[in-house]
């Protein structure tokens, strides 16, 4: 079977005062359809910046990204912005609701761009599961931290994308809401059958994960 | 893009509207303003142009008019054109009314309109009391006087006035007259019956008794055939021309034209400086939404997408302002109906127009767009790879030289679109390039005084510091206020100028140059006596007396003028009726010969003719050229010999023609006379006109104040408009500190914490005005001075002063105003609460 993302070589390099830093060296790995990995690693060590190249935010400075055998490192931004409608959600640590849409609007914001039939009624029914019910009407700052965050999540599922990357997505909440999310999150993972590649700082969500990439200093250190 | 997809965008474009237009409050205020003045001006000029082409007939005063040049026509040939229709004669004249009854006498200089039972033809007389209009021609000697003569010369109903010997009873008052001559529109005047002037035996000499032939068709659906059948009658009558409807009112129209045009150069430079305004504005509402815009990528919308969003946005708030403004136009017709129908008698109306609203549409479209091209291209600087670093780089005007060339091509169409519409688009496009030529300089002072600021020169106080800093930051808004206001500034301070330097050579001219009174028509016979008269009044009045007579240029070179020279020529005057012409041996000091020679006296038996060089300039004259003129019906040839300055100004005599003596001497004539007197006080109207009943008297300083009088609505009317663009520029200046907001209430704070005062803030923000306010006075005094001076030097062609008065109350109202804006602005800001800022809100 074909591998959902393919990256060989890769290298990430930022041009600061005409000096080049190397940020991320010679990054290789695959990842399968339906698998969860999290990446761990310190601060500083390159992590976010993988995501980013992976969610096509960023552009590679050498080798190599396939996403489903097409690469897309030398896709130009509309048709990156193609394929991550799709395909891939983001989840972010800050959330970043837009401020002035409603939890619903947030939701369905996607699943109207890609002109899918009912968007409200299959964002509603997302909102649902995640326990937002008598939410949608909210503006993000009507609502707390956690739940800012389950709506964030159920905009990035709502298109039921293949992949899911995720920067520490439980970086600004508390114990008792990280725990909360987190089962809400492999809970929709498994149901769905999506991959994800997860951020974080946090062991015991690491370890539900079903692989751990560790990044040193822009290399693969580890991949267990 | 396709059509659904279009159709989302704008429900997100709606939606974002809806919950933020507060934000972008500023650009709907400048635009709706703008726009409104634009709308304003397109429809009453449009309520103008329809009543006049609708009340066409009425201003003709009839469906046709015969005209014989104004003299009396061929009574066979009238009584003709009576059989198949309707004709109203009418017949006037200038000429003195006074009281005779009074402890006090007064004569006043009137325009008298004899008419028949059939005037008017069309539109109604506005009169008192009922019926008074009817017994004008069934009882003889009875008069009715306009409000103004009835006022000045205290008169009650049934008082008799004298006109000419002939004594007059004031039946009432007339208030409007339908038909809206020349003469009637600022002057007085007064109605009689035709018969009662059949008695006057006015017919003598040159009293310039003005004849029209006005016709109704009692049939209109056969128009066409009547007006075959009239223009039979007089076909083989080459003097007489027939007038139609759709060509009264020709002149009235030009007036309009040229003003809606000026008022409409000025309402695109209020749109202009609006313009920055938006750019401004807008950059800060897509600053405000950056994450937004990174959401939307980050969930794969593309940066066109999200860029036609914005568009979007702008496109529903200009097609809602576009459409209040213009409806709003419509509540200002009545108060221009109110201002303009006691001058010309005209009662406008709104009424819509489709190309009118499209026109305001277009034109904020082409703003919008121009200005909006650089800042909502910036949305391409928005990563969404920010959302996971939690920084947002603020936005810059982005240009690529696609987009430049894109705005510069919009601004030449909408330039195009207002200057070829002009009657003289060379004009315009002066006007549009100093405007740019101001807004550069404005630019690059702003850039000035920041570089000249940023290297620390000055060793101040702690306010000034703060001032210094606030000027010179990289968020600056130095180089908009000084901008926007400038423009402002100079477009204002050039208009009062010129009004003021205008209104003062008109105002100067009484005392100085200009005579005292005007006398016509004084007889060949009366000529010693009026002499005598006038020396034993006043020993040192200053006496101009010149022969004259009205005389027709009705060939050049053997051509009617009429056929090749248009109304809109500067010098259609001449032909367009019979002119006054005179003769004097030597050449008149003030009209010095710019070309040939003066009076062949060897040829005294042939006419030669001294012409205005302005005047030959326009119909493209030349010396030696054949001029047949008119005089008392008999067509005679004479030849143009030379060219000379005439100043029309001075108020003294000027003809456009001069004859030579030797030739003209035998043409019967009458006299013209100016006199000056040293004490005016000794010489007595009503005295002058027993002895000299025929003779006319024109005081002038009455006639300077009825011109003062008009010049003074037209110049309000020009102030109020063009201080517009200043207040759109307050409302720029005023949005841009709000944009500025946060930085201003984190610096208050900083300064709050390190323990400043308020007044030492409010210290900083006055100073920081007055630097920026001192180099806008002194730039658009700059400009309004060049541009005033060059206006009223090379097109009025009067004395230019710098106006100190007019120049301080410009400045101290606008920069008074400009304070009182900032400090409000500012005082929100004064009290920074501290936990918002903590909470990072
Ligand atoms: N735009 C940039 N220009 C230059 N260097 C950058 C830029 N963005 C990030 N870096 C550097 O790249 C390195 C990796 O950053 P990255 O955000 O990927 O780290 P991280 O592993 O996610 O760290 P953390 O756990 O703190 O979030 C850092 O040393 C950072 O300073
Ligand atoms: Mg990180």
């Amino acid at each position: 079977m074909n591998k959902l993302l393919k990256l060989s070589n890769v290298s990430l390099n930022y041009t600061i005062d005409n000096n080049s830093i190397n940020i991320l060296k010679n990054i290789s790995f695959e990842v399968d359809y339906k698998e969860t990995i999290s990446i761990v690693g310190e601060s500083g060590s390159g992590k976010t910046s993988l995501i980013m190249l992976i969610g096509g935010l960023e552009k590679n400075s050498a080798g190599n990204i396939f996403f489903k055998d097409s690469e897309i490192s030398n896709m130009t931004e509309d048709e990156i912005s193609e394929i991550r409608r799709k395909n891939i959600g983001i989840v972010f640590q800050s959330f970043y609701l837009i401020p002035n849409y409603t939890a619903l609007e947030n939701v369905s914001l996607s699943l109207e761009i890609n002109k899918l039939d009912n968007a409200t009624k299959k964002a509603k029914e997302i909102l649902d599961r995640f326990g937002l019910s008598n939410r949608f009407n909210n503006l993000p700052s009507q609502l707390s931290g956690g739940e800012q965050q389950r709506v964030a999540i159920a905009r990035s599922v709502v298109m039921k994308p293949e992949l899911i990357l995720a920067d520490e997505p439980t970086g600004n909440l508390d114990s008792e809401n990280t725990e909360n999310i987190s089962s809400l999150l492999f809970n929709y993972i498994k149901d769905e059958n999506a991959s994800l590649i997860m951020v974080t700082h946090d062991n015991n969500l690491a370890n539900l994960t079903k692989r751990k990439i560790i990044i040193k200093d822009g290399v693969i250190s580890e991949n267990q | 893009m396709k059509i659904n997809d279009l159709s989302l965008y704008s429900k997100y474009a709606f939606r974002d509207l809806l919950r933020s237009y507060s934000k972008i409050l500023s650009i709907i205020i400048t635009l709706l303003i703008s726009l409104f003045i634009l709308s304003a001006i397109l429809t009453i000029e449009d309520s103008l142009e329809n009543e006049l082409n609708e009340n066409s007939k009425v201003l003709l005063g009839g469906d046709l008019e015969i005209d014989y040049n104004n003299r009396e026509g061929d009574k066979n040939l009238i009584k003709q054109v009576e059989n198949i229709s309707t004709v109203s004669q009418i017949v006037e004249f200038s000429t003195m009314i006074s009281t005779i009854e009074k402890k006090q006498n007064k004569t006043s200089f009137t325009r008298i309109k004899a008419i028949d039972q059939n005037y008017p033809l069309y539109g109604d007389v506005i009169f008192e009391p009922v019926g008074s209009l009817k017994k004008l021609n069934e009882i003889d000697n009875t008069i009715l006087v306009n409000e103004n003569i009835f006022k000045n010369l205290n008169l009650k109903i049934n008082d008799i006035v004298k006109v000419q010997n002939i004594k007059f009873k004031v039946i009432g008052v007339v208030k409007v007259l339908p038909d809206i001559g020349g003469a009637f529109v600022f002057g007085d005047f007064a109605l009689t019956g035709k018969k009662t002037l059949d008695k006057l035996e006015l017919n003598t000499l040159g009293s310039f008794l003005n004849y029209e032939y006005k016709i109704k068709f009692d049939d209109y659906k056969n128009k066409d055939k009547k007006i075959n059948e009239i223009k039979k009658i007089f076909k083989n009558n080459d003097k007489v021309k027939i007038r139609y409807p759709e060509n009264s009112a020709g002149g009235i129209k030009r007036i309009i034209d040229n003003f809606s045009q000026f008022l409409s150069l000025v309402s695109i430079s209020a749109m202009l400086i609006a313009g920055i305004g938006i750019a401004n504005t807008l950059l800060s509402f897509i600053n405000q939404k950056n994450s937004s815009i990174a959401v939307q990528k980050a969930i794969g919308i593309n940066s066109g997408n999200i860029k036609t969003i914005y568009y979007l946005q702008l496109l529903i708030s200009l097609i809602f302002i576009s459409l209040v403004a213009y409806g709003l136009s419509f509540f200002l017709v009545p108060v221009v109906d109110k201002y303009i129908s006691d001058g010309l008698g005209l009662n406008i109306q709104a009424s819509f127009s489709l190309t009118n609203l499209f026109i305001v549409f277009m034109v904020g479209l082409l703003v919008i767009i121009i200005f909006s091209i650089p800042t909502v291209n910036s949305i391409d600087q928005i990563k969404a790879s920010s959302l996971f670093r939690n920084v947002f780089q603020s936005l810059q005007f982005k240009y690529s030289k696609l987009s430049i060339s894109l705005s510069l091509l919009l601004l030449t169409i909408l330039i195009s679109l207002f200057a070829f519409r002009s009657s003289i688009p060379t004009y315009s496009l002066i006007y549009f390039a100093s405007f740019f030529v101001c807004l550069a300089v404005f630019f690059y002072v702003s850039r000035f005084i920041i570089l000249l600021l940023r290297n620390n020169l000055f060793n101040l106080g702690i306010s000034s510091k703060i001032a210094i800093k606030n000027i010179t930051q990289s968020k600056s808004i130095t180089p908009i206020t000084v901008m926007s206001l400038g423009l402002g500034m100079t477009l204002l301070l050039t208009l009062a100028f010129v009004g003021s330097n205008f209104k003062r050579e008109i105002a100067k001219s009484i005392p100085e140059i200009a005579p005292d009174y005007f006398f016509l028509g004084i007889q060949n016979n009366q000529k010693n006596l009026f002499k005598k008269i006038i020396i034993d009044t006043d020993k040192e009045a200053v006496t101009e007396i010149v022969p004259m007579v009205s005389a027709g240029l009705v060939k050049i070179n053997g051509i009617d003028p009429n056929t090749y020279i248009s109304n809109s020529n500067d010098s259609y005057w001449v032909i367009m009726n019979d002119r006054r012409v005179s003769w004097v041996n030597t050449i008149p000091k003030d009209n010095p010969i710019l070309e040939g020679s003066w009076w062949d006296t060897s040829k005294p038996n042939k006419l030669q003719i001294s012409l205005d060089s302005k005047v030959a300039k326009d119909f493209g004259v030349n010396i030696g050229d054949k001029f047949t003129l008119r005089i008392y019906g008999r067509e005679i040839e004479g030849e143009v010999v030379n060219f000379r300055l005439v100043n029309y100004q001075d108020l003294s005599i000027n003809f456009a023609m001069l004859l030579n003596p030797q030739f003209a001497e035998n043409i019967p004539h009458e006299y013209l006379s100016t006199i000056k007197f040293k004490n005016i006080k000794s010489f007595n109207e009503v005295n002058f006109l027993d002895k000299f009943p025929s003779v006319s008297i024109i005081k002038i300083s009455d006639y300077l104040s009825k011109v003062t009088d008009v010049l003074n609505k037209v110049f309000i009317a020009v102030s109020i408009i063009s201080a517009v663009t200043v207040i759109i520029g307050l409302v720029v200046i005023s949005s841009a500190i709000i944009v500025q907001r946060k930085i201003k209430i984190f610096q208050n704070l900083v300064f709050k914490i390190l323990g400043f005062s308020k007044k030492e803030i409010i210290m900083s923000s006055i100073i920081e005005f007055i630097i920026s306010f001192l180099s806008i006075i002194f730039f658009s005094t700059i400009f309004a001075v060049l541009a005033s001076k060059f206006i009223i030097e090379n097109i009025f062609q009067l004395k230019w002063l710098f106006e100190i008065n007019i120049f301080f109350y410009v400045t101290i109202g606008v920069g008074v105003a400009t304070l009182a804006l900032i400090i409000i602005t500012n005082f929100r800001y004064l009290s920074p609460k501290v936990y918002p800022l903590v909470r990072n809100e």
